[in-house]
């Protein structure tokens, strides 16, 4: 069943599908979850995300049968996983929870190698797995031989992950993994794992409560309310533009406008044109372009279209175009700048647009607030807000 | 001397000659009862200790042995019954209580005086101890660790072996160590059950003669001391990860 390449990427991913699964627990009147229904699609990331007590954290146990079916069925790829032995079962099935659960007494490569370990690897191949995920989840191979609790908490969380991971597991559990670690690492550690999810499109079901990390985390979300029902299951894109419900909407969040920024790229609206202008150029000819165009002034460009600065009326009441213009350049934009980032650039520099350029650093349009209100006041403005928005921008080095 | 005729009557088969063939009071310091220390005795009966250590070390092996088997055993039934982890609490406490001289007694008539009557009682003595300390160190293991070592796929069994046992080692080690001292001790008792042992050359010359019970209760010391320095290095032998982490 393992690999047999020493490649820490993945063989492949198997959808879950709940089908009616419900769990009552004893003797309780209220099941915890009730006649859930949820297809996850092998390869993404599926967010259970609801207020504490909702059946989150059950719903996932239900997949390894940490916690047991009371009715209905869970399916791994298109087995039941009432016909698996559970041992088993979970060995193909990654484990990871907010209280990590390292063995104390075992040192990280064994840690590591824990699952390999029980499904029988010889002792060789299970050492180059655990350095291989090492890497892979960038700790120093110097580490392999310590013990759990000579790490820092991200450090041991990573080392979770790498544990979950060891044995190629077809889907991957994870109980509100980073809800352990500090705001600064807990960021980290998300943007390390979409990188990783990135590489290894595992079936990721992860469990939080907190809704911002569900947008960033999932390719789909599905917020639950007491009993396990799903209020809403979509794209954190569709969550935030329409909200299912009054329990959705409110779980969302007042900011969801802001939250939806947070998802899009300056690429993903459409910019203004802007009215350009070059040295030397006569202004009548600035002019003409002035007319109908939706920025009120002309920007300054090199001769590489790289922008300059804003020309003043000033500026344009000389004959030619001079190369020191009257206004600054402001914040400049580009095009894979988190949506939200840009308008907090615009805001900042106390304007109210801003040039766009390309990676090259040329102009590609002009980002304004008017654009932007204009694109979350509309529902007509169904932009395809693409995945990849969510995904980590700054490239930190990882490390501890 | 005479507060001990009792249980040395009762006794009955002491080997008075323990002492009498060879020391024929020629020693000064021996006559003078009082004196602390008879090293010149000492030098010439030392040898004389060598059996009843020998007895003594085995009896404490043997009421170690069945003592962490059964107590042992009854943990981890208590560790997967929970229910039960109150019923044998009490019953080893209660053993646990009895006086070792009178458990001696009360054995008497079943098992009659020897190794084994001695052997029961040192080990129903050890019950408490061993089995409290196990208990405690299982429900030590923190949840979090089993959880995930479930959730990764061990099964119960290799739960316990792999994880629980060896995470409560320190504490299960601590146990024996407590009451390996304490067995030490109290199989001095154990030749009022004609178990023989230090207990044997303590109580066969009288209180009077201090040089005898300095010696006899010093090798039982030293003894005491060498099993918890033993087991120490165990310990520490057995928990690597526990070294590492305090540096």
């Amino acid at each position: 069943m393992p690999t047999d390449d020493s490649s820490p990427v993945s063989r492949a991913a198997s959808a879950v599908r709940y089908e009616n699964a419900t769990k009552r627990y004893g003797d309780s009147k209220a099941p915890a979850v009730e006649g859930l229904t949820l297809d996850v699609p092998a390869g993404e990331i599926c967010v259970l995300v609801g207020p504490s007590g909702c059946g989150k954290t059950t719903a996932m146990r239900l997949v390894n049968r940490t916690v047991e079916l009371t009715d209905g069925d869970v399916l791994v790829g298109d087995r039941s996983v009432r016909d698996r032995e559970p041992a088993e079962l979970r060995r193909e099935i990654g484990y990871v929870i907010q209280q990590i659960g390292l063995f104390p007494h075992r040192t990280i490569a064994q840690n590591i190698a824990t699952v390999p370990a029980l499904l029988g690897w010889d002792r060789a191949r299970a050492r180059v797995r655990a350095s291989e995920l090492l890497e892979l989840i960038g700790l120093e191979p110097e580490l392999a031989d310590r013990y759990p609790a000579q790490l820092s908490g991200g450090q041991q969380q990573r080392v979770g992950v790498a544990r979950a991971l060891a044995a190629d597991p077809l889907v991957m559990l994870m109980d509100e993994p980073f809800g352990a670690i500090d705001p600064i690492n807990r960021e980290r550690l998300q943007n390390e794992f979409l990188r990783l999810q990135a590489e290894i499109k595992k079936t990721v079901l992860f469990v939080t409560h907190d809704i911002d990390e569900a947008i960033k985390m999932g390719d789909r979300i599905a917020v639950m309310r007491k009993g396990g029902r799903v209020a809403q299951y979509a794209t954190p894109a569709e969550l935030l533009m329409s909200p299912a419900d009054e329990f959705v909407e409110d779980f969302v969040g007042a900011d969801r406008a802001l939250k939806r920024l947070a998802l899009m790229r300056v690429s993903d609206i459409d910019l203004w044109e802007a009215p350009l202008a070059y040295v030397g150029q006569p202004t009548a000819e600035v002019g003409v372009k002035l007319e109908g165009a939706e920025v009120p002034y002309p920007l300054l460009v090199d001769g590489e279209r790289r922008p300059l600065g804003w020309l003043s009326e000033r500026d344009l009441a000389a004959e030619t175009v001079s190369g020191s213009p009257d206004s600054p350049l402001g914040p400049v934009l580009e095009l894979d700048d988190v949506m939200r980032d840009a308008l907090a650039d615009i805001l900042q520099g106390g304007a109210q647009y801003a040039a766009v350029t390309d990676r090259a650093g040329r102009i590609a349009g002009v980002l304004s607030v008017e654009i932007i209100s204009e694109f979350l006041g509309s529902p007509a403005a169904k932009v395809e807000e693409h995945g990849a928005a969510e995904r980590p921008l700054g490239e930190e080095p990882s490390g501890e | 001397m005479s507060s001990w005729a009792l249980p040395l009557a009762a006794a009955g088969e002491l080997p008075d000659s323990f002492f009498k063939e060879r020391t024929s009071d020629t020693l000064p310091c021996q006559a003078n009862s009082h004196a602390f220390f008879c090293f010149d005795w000492a030098r010439e009966n030392i040898d004389r200790y060598g059996q009843p250590t020998v007895q003594h070390l085995k009896l404490v092996a043997l009421a170690m042995v069945f003592g962490f088997a059964i107590a042992f055993s009854l943990a981890l039934l208590a560790h997967r019954r929970r229910w039960l982890q109150t019923p044998l609490g009490v019953a080893t406490g209660v053993l646990y209580t009895i006086p070792s001289v009178a458990f001696f007694f009360l054995l008497l008539p079943f098992t009659g005086r020897g190794v084994d009557t001695a052997v029961i009682a040192l080990t129903a003595f050890n019950l408490q101890i061993i089995y409290r300390n196990t208990v405690v160190g299982l429900a030590n293991v923190p949840r979090s660790v089993v959880d995930a070592a479930r959730g990764i796929g061990q099964t119960d069994r290799q739960i316990l072996w792999r994880v629980e046992i060896p995470l409560a080692s320190p504490e299960i080690i601590a146990g024996l160590r407590i009451a390996t001292v304490s067995t030490v001790a109290i199989a001095t008792l154990a030749t009022l059950a004609g178990g023989g042992g230090l207990g044997q050359p303590i109580f066969a010359n009288g209180i009077d003669f201090k040089t005898n019970i300095i010696i006899a209760g010093g090798i039982a010391i030293l003894m005491a001391l060498s099993f918890d320095l033993i087991l120490n290095l165990i310990q520490r032998f057995v928990t690597p990860w526990e070294r590492a982490t305090q540096g």
